[in-house]
């Protein structure tokens, strides 16, 4: 005997009603997609320049765990300090602040990075064309070359000061801001010596975290931090100042997922309740028909969020397209918590009509 | 007597539950465009408190520093005494700024520093509780950032590497993050700047002369209204993106939301149009009753997403002090507007079904 998807048939009979309840579903929980992947998106990018610096050991001001919004001044003898120190294979140091690079056609945010351009250490990580920034020229990136209006060659005006724009790099712009490299005694020249960071590399078969420790304990008024925790401290800033917006966006989302699941369910039940009470009528129990409409409730959440998740995609790629600086990351771990979310909804959505359906009397069957 | 049936609210009517949850459904997605409004509203009246509120008429900053909140600006301590020295200024004082990020209860908290001189223009313009900075380890704390990490007066702060203790609360709140107001000198050592500030802040009756005086002496000078024009562009820059495609996708899903619920209502009662149909009624007759029914839907979701919205910012200002969301009227008649397109968008499904009935479904059995 083959059993009869009564679940599936009753969703899916009407096709128009079948596709708005999964498309309202989807574009619910597409609503918390993407804006945990504008957010994963920005941290990824936050977090680029480190990434990809060279460096296993990074030293900031006592106190300063980040780049991000923050400022940091090293004590005079920092780097030179810091190469002293047994394990060091390298050590170089960054200027940075926070400025904004006008363009002919715009301006925009930057984090402006003075680097030993000598060493070739602690600038562009990716540069696709032009070349090492010398005295007078700057390094931009490519989205906000395009946002500037500005080529190789071209002018660009950054604290107070006019550079001509000596290579472009690439994946070092994000959400809030790009990044700019200097050579390091030019931004000296603007914003004095003080020295900003010290990115330190470690020897062969020396442990980041061992050196770290060693570094703060023989330099005064540092905190020194491996790479991947300056990394996690950079990301945490996006993540915590998010968190808040995020579960507030993902509570109404899932409040509007829930209305629409139980909107959805109620009237696909409500529709077929003579069809249910036929069922209940040739003996299925109570629980075969509870089963039919949870199963109702799975299939639209499974489907709403394989839409969701491609929608996302698409948007993702849309805004890409539309403005270079802001990156959507779905995420796995997001996935995850969307489907638990939709799948809660979807429960809570399928009790009322669980509940017509369990006191349905089989006499109904054989009304007009 | 001729009466008109009022089919469309009887319809919308005639199952409470399915009413509630379409309602609800829209109403939650309206509050979503409301909510997003207001708080973008919200954060660019935050992003421009501090040019909007300080009293100064003017700001001298570095050259190329056009903002408050997005730039580090560094110029001479000695620019104080220029700007003070120039015919026609009435006060001027320093003013340091830089954002800072710290650890509290193992969250990373951001906020914007103020240093400004004890006595002097440029602190806290309004406090809420306690007294302003006198000495180099105190601070005051904006009352939204204390409120959301649960800080009080006497509580103590560590921020680059120094203790400061917490003597008063003022009333301002910062864009997503949050103000922390100390002695100019305090900000020195904490920033390891001596012998420089980020802005000067002046005070005239004159400002346009005062202008074209100080930047005859080689400085670069902004209006306030420059500065909070400046800021809002920033935020906007940021934000403005990620904004839109939320209230766009609220908007969508509110859309969906209405189709889908009167849709049901169609279905359900599709005997009964093609009974009307079968009297005479036209298409467009029954397509103007679908229509009605979704606006009405639409229109009521309005109202619900107006409650909701209430209570949700009530909800905010509580929990979330950090978050200001602000009601305009534009941001209600944006609402209205997406509420009737969405109406009008959302009967596309339902009149096609409606318009492709049989009239002769009134003599089969249900």
């Amino acid at each position: 005997m083959r059993a009869v998807p009564l679940a599936r048939h009753n969703l899916f009979q009407d096709r128009r009603r079948a596709a708005l309840s999964v498309s309202g579903l989807a574009v619910a929980l597409l609503l918390v997609l993407v804006l945990n992947g504008i957010f994963a998106g920005a941290i990824r990018q936050v977090t680029a320049y480190l990434r990809n610096a060279p460096a296993d050991v990074v030293i900031s001001q006592r106190g300063v765990r980040t780049m991000h919004m923050s400022a940091s001044a090293l004590p005079g003898d920092a780097l030179r300090a810091a190469r002293r120190v047994r394990g060091v294979a390298g050590a170089d140091a960054i200027r940075y602040t926070s400025a904004t690079l006008h363009g002919r056609e715009g301006s925009q945010l930057a984090y402006v990075i003075g680097y030993d351009v000598r060493t070739d250490r602690g600038g562009p990580w990716n540069l696709v064309s032009g070349h090492t920034p010398r005295t007078g020229e700057i390094v931009v990136d490519e989205v906000a070359a395009d946002n500037l209006g500005v080529r190789i060659g071209g002018p660009v005006e950054v604290l107070g000061r006019q550079f001509t724009v000596a290579g472009i790099s690439r994946g070092g712009t994000s959400i809030t801001n790009t990044t700019a490299f200097l050579p390091t005694a030019d931004f000296a020249a603007i914003r004095g010596p003080a020295l900003s960071y010290v990115l330190v590399r470690a020897e062969r078969g020396t442990s980041p975290r061992v050196l770290a420790a060693r570094l703060e304990r023989q330099i005064p008024g540092v905190t020194v931090q491996t790479k991947e925790e300056f990394v996690h401290e950079e990301g945490s800033i996006v993540r915590d100042m998010s968190a808040d917006l995020m579960q507030i966006m993902s509570f109404i989302a899932f409040l509007i997922a829930l209305a629409v699941i139980a909107l959805t369910l109620f009237t696909a039940t409500l529709a077929k309740l003579r069809e249910y009470a036929v069922v209940k009528a040739l003996g299925a129990s109570a629980w075969r028909l509870g089963r039919t409409v949870v199963a109702q409730a799975v299939w639209s959440v499974g489907l709403a969020l394989v839409l969701a998740v491609v929608l996302a995609f698409l948007v993702g790629a849309a805004l890409a397209a539309f403005t270079p600086n802001v990156r959507v990351a779905i995420e796995p771990s997001s996935v995850t918590r969307t489907a638990l979310a939709a799948v809660a909804a979807g429960a809570v959505g399928a009790l009322v009509p669980l509940r017509r359906v369990i006191r349905l009397d089989p006499a109904t069957a054989f009304k007009r | 007597m001729h009466r008109r049936v009022p089919v469309a609210r009887r319809n919308l009517l005639a199952d409470g539950r399915s009413l509630v949850a379409g309602v609800l459904g829209v109403g939650l997605a309206l509050m979503l465009v409301l909510l997003l409004d207001g708080l973008w509203q919200g954060v660019q009246r935050q992003a421009t408190a501090y040019p909007d509120r300080v009293g100064a008429d003017l700001f001298v900053t570095q050259p190329g520093i056009r903002d408050f909140l997005g730039e580090t600006s560094s110029i001479p301590r000695s620019t104080v005494q220029t700007v003070r020295d120039t015919r026609g200024v009435d006060w001027a004082d320093p003013v340091r700024g830089q954002f800072v990020v710290f650890d509290l209860h193992t969250k990373k908290v951001a906020a914007y520093v103020i240093g400004s001189e004890p006595g002097g223009r440029g602190g806290p313009w309004a406090m809420a509780d306690g007294r302003r900075p006198r000495r180099d380890d105190e601070i005051v704390v904006d009352r939204a950032l204390a409120q959301r990490h649960g800080l009080g007066i006497g509580d103590r702060l560590g921020i680059g590497g120094s203790t400061l203790r917490i003597v008063g609360l003022a009333d301002a709140s910062a864009p997503m993050t949050g103000f922390v107001f100390m002695a100019h000198a305090t900000a020195d050592e904490l920033f390891r700047t001596p012998d420089t500030t980020s802005f000067v802040l002046v005070g005239t009756d004159r400002p346009l002369v005062v202008r074209g005086r100080l930047e005859r002496q080689g400085l670069s000078v902004l209006s306030a209204d420059e500065v909070a024009a400046n800021d809002r562009r920033l935020y906007t820059d940021i934000f403005g993106s990620p904004l839109k495609v939320m209230v766009t996708v609220a908007f969508v899903t509110g859309a969906l939301v209405v189709a889908l619920s009167v849709y049901a209502s169609v279905i359900a009662r599709r005997r009964e149009y093609g009974i009307i149909k079968a009297i005479g009624a036209s298409g467009w007759t029954i397509a103007g009753m679908v229509v009605r029914q979704t606006l009405a839907l639409s229109v009521i979701g309005l109202g619900v997403g107006a409650v909701l919205f209430l209570g949700a910012r009530a909800l905010l200002a509580s929990l979330r002090p950090q978050f200001s969301v602000v009601l305009t009227t534009s941001g209600l008649v944006r609402a209205l507007a997406a509420a009737i397109l969405m109406g009008l968008i959302a009967s596309v499904v339902p009149v096609r079904r409606v318009a492709a009935a049989d009239p002769a479904t009134v003599y089969r059995g249900t």
